[in-house]
C-alpha cells in the first residue's frame, strides 16, 4: 500500500514538475514574441494554471521528503510517549483539514465542469481543467496525512521530518 | 468584542502551531474556525476558491522559478571561486580576510534569495580559511551569522516575493528597493568588522602573500559570470525591459548556461535542482494558500480595519507603531519562520498601516530588516541552527559573537526611518 501510494505521489510530483518547466516555457515564449512580434493568447493565464498545477500536484511528494514546515520547538522537546500522542494530534488534525480541503477542492472542480465555467479572460478556458489538478493534488496530500496517521497508529512511526530543509527559505 | 476574537484567534493559532501542526494546514484550519465561528458565510466553498485564485495568480509565477535559479546555481561551483576570488583584494583592510564573510554573502545572497543558503554555502568555504590562518573564532562566526542574513534583503529574496504578493506591492519595486538598504547594511557590518580589528588589532593575521593586479583579476574571473547574471536580472528589472517574472525567467536560463560553462551541469542535476524547486516552492505555496483563506476570513470578520482603528484612536506616532513593530516581530520571530511571520501578519496589519500613513513599499524593507534580525536571537534563529551545526559551537555563544551584526541591523533599521528615501528612491528611479 506504502509503495503505491508512493509512486502515485512521484508520478504527481513529476507532473508538477513538467508544469513548472512547461511554465518556463511559456514565459520565455512570451518574452521572445515580444520582440518577434507574435503573442501567445493568454499566456499569464496559462502561466498561472500551470503555476497552481505544480504547487498542489506536487504537495503529497512534498509532505514524503518531509518539507512541509512545522514550529518543532515543542515536539524536538519531548520524547516516548508524549511525542507519540502530539504527532498523533498533529497528525489528526492536518488530516481532517486536508479531506476538508479536498472535498472543497473537488467540488469546486466538478461545480466548474457542471456548470461550464470558462475563464473570464482571452484564454476562455473551461476552468474544470486547471481545477482538476488542485483537487487532485490536494487528495493526494489528505492520502499522505491519513497514511502518516495510520502508520504512527499501528507502529508508533513518527512523520518524516528534515530539519535542513527547512533553514532553506528563511 | 473585538479584542476578545482577536485573543482567542491567537490563541488558537498558539495552540495549533505550537503543537507542530504543520503551518500552511494549520493556518488554513484556524481561517476555517474563524469563518465558522463568527460568519455565516459557507467556508469550504470560500476556501476552495480564494486558495484557487491566489495560488494561479500571474504575479507569484517569478517565486518558484527564482527558487529553481538558486537551486540550479547552489549545485554550481560558484562559492569556491568566491573565497579565492575575493581575498587577495581584502588584505588591505583591517579585518582583511574577515571582509570575504560580507562581501561574498552580499554577492552571493543574490543567488539563493534565503539567507540560511547563504550563510551555509559562504561559511563553508571561509571558515575553514579563516581558522587556518588563525583568525579569532568569535569575530569570524559572528560576521558571518550577521552578513548571511543579507540574504533576504539583497534581490532576489524570496520573503520579497511573498510580501508583494501578500501586501499587494509591486515585486519588481521591492527588489529595486532593497538593493541600497542591502548595501548599507553590508557597509555597516564592515565598519564594525574594521572598527573591532583595530582595536584588536595583534589578533589579526598579518596579509598573505601579494599577488599582482592581473594575478587579483585572474584570481577573480570565477566571479564574473554570477555577477554579470545578478547585473542582468537586476538591470532588466531597474531597466524596465522585463517584469520580476520575466527576469526570472531569464535568470533560470542564465543558470543553466552558468553551470553549462562551468561543467558542473548533468542531467541528473538539473532534474534533482527542478525537484529541490518544486518541493520547496509546493511548501511555500501551502503557506501562502493558508494565509489567502486566513486574510479572507479576516476581511469578513472585519478585524483589521477594527485594528486600524483602534490604533488609530490610541493615537501612536508612526515612530512608536514602528517601535512596537519591531519589538513583536522579534518576538514572533522566537518561533515562527520568516514567511509564515510577513503573511499572517499582512493579513491584519495592512489597513493600520494605512491609517498610520506608513507606505507598504517601504514596510515592506522594514519587515524584511526585522525578520533578518530575528534570523539571529536566539532561542530560534534559523541562521543561528545552520551556525551551529557548522560550527559544532553553543548557540549562545554564536548569538553573542552576532550580536553587535544585530546592533548594526538596529542602526539600519534607524536609518532608513530617519530617511526613508534610502528606500524609495532607487525604486522612484525605475522606468
Amino acid at each position: 500500500m506504502s509503495k503505491a501510494l508512493d509512486a502515485f505521489f512521484a508520478g504527481l510530483a513529476g507532473l508538477g514538475a513538467a508544469a513548472l518547466v512547461a511554465m518556463l516555457g511559456i514565459q520565455l515564449a512570451a518574452i521572445v514574441g515580444r520582440y518577434a512580434g507574435w503573442t501567445i493568447e493568454g499566456h499569464d493565464a496559462y502561466a498561472g494554471y500551470l503555476l497552481a498545477a505544480s504547487a498542489f500536484l506536487a504537495l503529497a511528494y512534498t509532505l514524503r521528503h518531509g518539507d512541509h514546515i512545522r514550529v518543532t520547538l515543542l515536539i524536538s522537546r519531548l520524547t516516548g510517549q508524549r511525542r507519540h500522542w502530539v504527532e498523533i494530534f498533529d497528525l489528526l488534525v492536518a488530516s481532517a483539514i486536508s479531506l476538508y480541503f479536498a472535498w472543497f477542492a473537488t467540488r469546486l472542480a466538478w461545480g466548474s465542469w457542471r456548470f461550464d465555467d470558462i475563464s473570464q479572460n482571452v484564454d476562455a478556458t473551461p476552468l474544470w481543467i486547471p481545477q482538476a489538478a488542485m483537487a487532485l493534488g490536494v487528495i493526494g496530500l489528505a492520502l499522505a496525512y491519513l497514511e502518516e496517521l495510520v502508520r504512527a497508529v499501528r507502529r508508533g512511526e513518527m512523520p518524516p521530518e528534515d530539519a535542513t530543509e527547512i533553514a532553506r527559505t528563511e | 468584542m473585538d479584542a476578545w476574537i482577536a485573543l482567542a484567534l491567537i490563541i488558537g493559532l498558539l495552540a495549533i502551531l505550537g503543537a507542530g501542526v504543520w503551518i500552511g494546514v494549520g493556518i488554513l484550519g484556524l481561517a476555517w474556525l474563524a469563518m465558522e465561528l463568527f460568519t455565516q458565510r459557507p467556508a469550504g466553498d470560500a476556501m476552495a476558491l480564494t486558495v484557487w485564485g491566489s495560488l494561479s495568480s500571474w504575479t507569484l509565477t517569478a517565486l518558484p522559478l527564482f527558487i529553481w535559479m538558486g537551486e540550479i546555481l547552489l549545485k554550481s561551483r560558484l562559492s569556491e571561486g568566491m573565497f579565492r576570488g575575493l581575498a587577495p583584494w581584502l588584505q588591505w583592510l583591517p579585518g582583511r580576510l574577515l571582509h570575504t564573510n560580507i562581501i561574498g554573502c552580499t554577492i552571493f545572497a543574490a543567488v539563493p534569495g534565503s539567507s540560511a543558503a547563504t550563510c551555509a554555502t559562504i561559511g563553508k568555504i571561509t571558515l575553514p580559511e579563516l581558522a587556518k590562518r588563525g583568525y579569532p573564532e568569535t569575530i569570524a562566526i559572528g560576521s558571518l551569522a550577521g552578513a548571511g542574513t543579507l540574504g533576504l534583503l539583497i534581490p532576489p529574496s524570496i520573503i520579497m516575493i511573498v510580501y508583494g504578493v501578500a501586501a499587494d506591492v509591486s515585486i519588481g519595486k521591492l527588489f529595486i528597493a532593497g538593493v541600497i538598504p542591502g548595501l548599507l547594511l553590508a557597509g555597516l557590518f564592515m565598519a564594525w568588522t574594521v572598527g573591532w580589528s583595530l582595536v584588536n588589532a595583534r589578533s589579526i593575521p598579518p596579509a598573505d602573500i601579494r599577488l599582482s593586479f592581473a594575478g587579483k583579476l585572474a584570481e577573480s574571473r570565477h566571479l564574473i559570470p554570477v555577477v554579470l547574471l545578478i547585473a542582468a536580472v537586476l538591470g532588466s528589472i531597474y531597466g524596465g525591459v522585463a517584469t520580476a517574472t520575466e527576469a526570472a525567467a531569464v535568470g533560470v536560463v542564465g543558470a543553466i548556461v552558468l553551470a553549462a560553462a562551468q561543467g558542473t551541469l548533468s542531467w541528473r542535476a538539473l532534474r534533482e535542482s527542478l525537484m529541490a524547486a518544486t518541493r520547496l516552492y509546493c511548501m511555500i505555496a501551502l503557506i501562502l494558500a493558508g494565509s489567502a483563506f486566513l486574510s479572507l476570513a479576516m476581511g469578513f470578520i472585519g478585524l483589521p480595519r477594527h485594528l486600524a482603528e483602534t490604533i488609530g484612536e490610541l493615537g501612536l506616532s508612526p515612530l512608536a507603531l514602528i517601535a512596537l513593530l519591531t519589538v513583536f516581530y522579534i518576538v514572533l520571530g522566537c518561533f515562527l519562520d520568516g514567511i509564515s511571520m510577513v503573511v499572517l501578519t499582512m493579513a491584519v496589519l495592512i489597513p493600520t498601516l494605512e491609517v498610520a500613513g506608513i507606505d507598504l513599499l517601504w514596510f515592506g524593507i522594514f519587515v524584511v530588516l526585522v525578520v533578518e534580525m530575528a534570523q539571529i536571537t536566539p532561542p530560534v534563529g534559523f541562521n543561528l541552527f545552520v551556525m551551529q551545526a557548522m560550527t559544532r559551537r553553543e548557540i549562545g555563544f554564536i548569538a553573542r559573537a552576532a550580536f553587535p551584526y544585530f546592533l548594526m541591523m538596529v542602526v539600519a533599521v534607524m536609518l532608513i526611518y530617519a530617511f526613508p528615501g534610502l528606500v524609495t528612491w532607487l525604486p522612484g528611479k525605475m522606468l
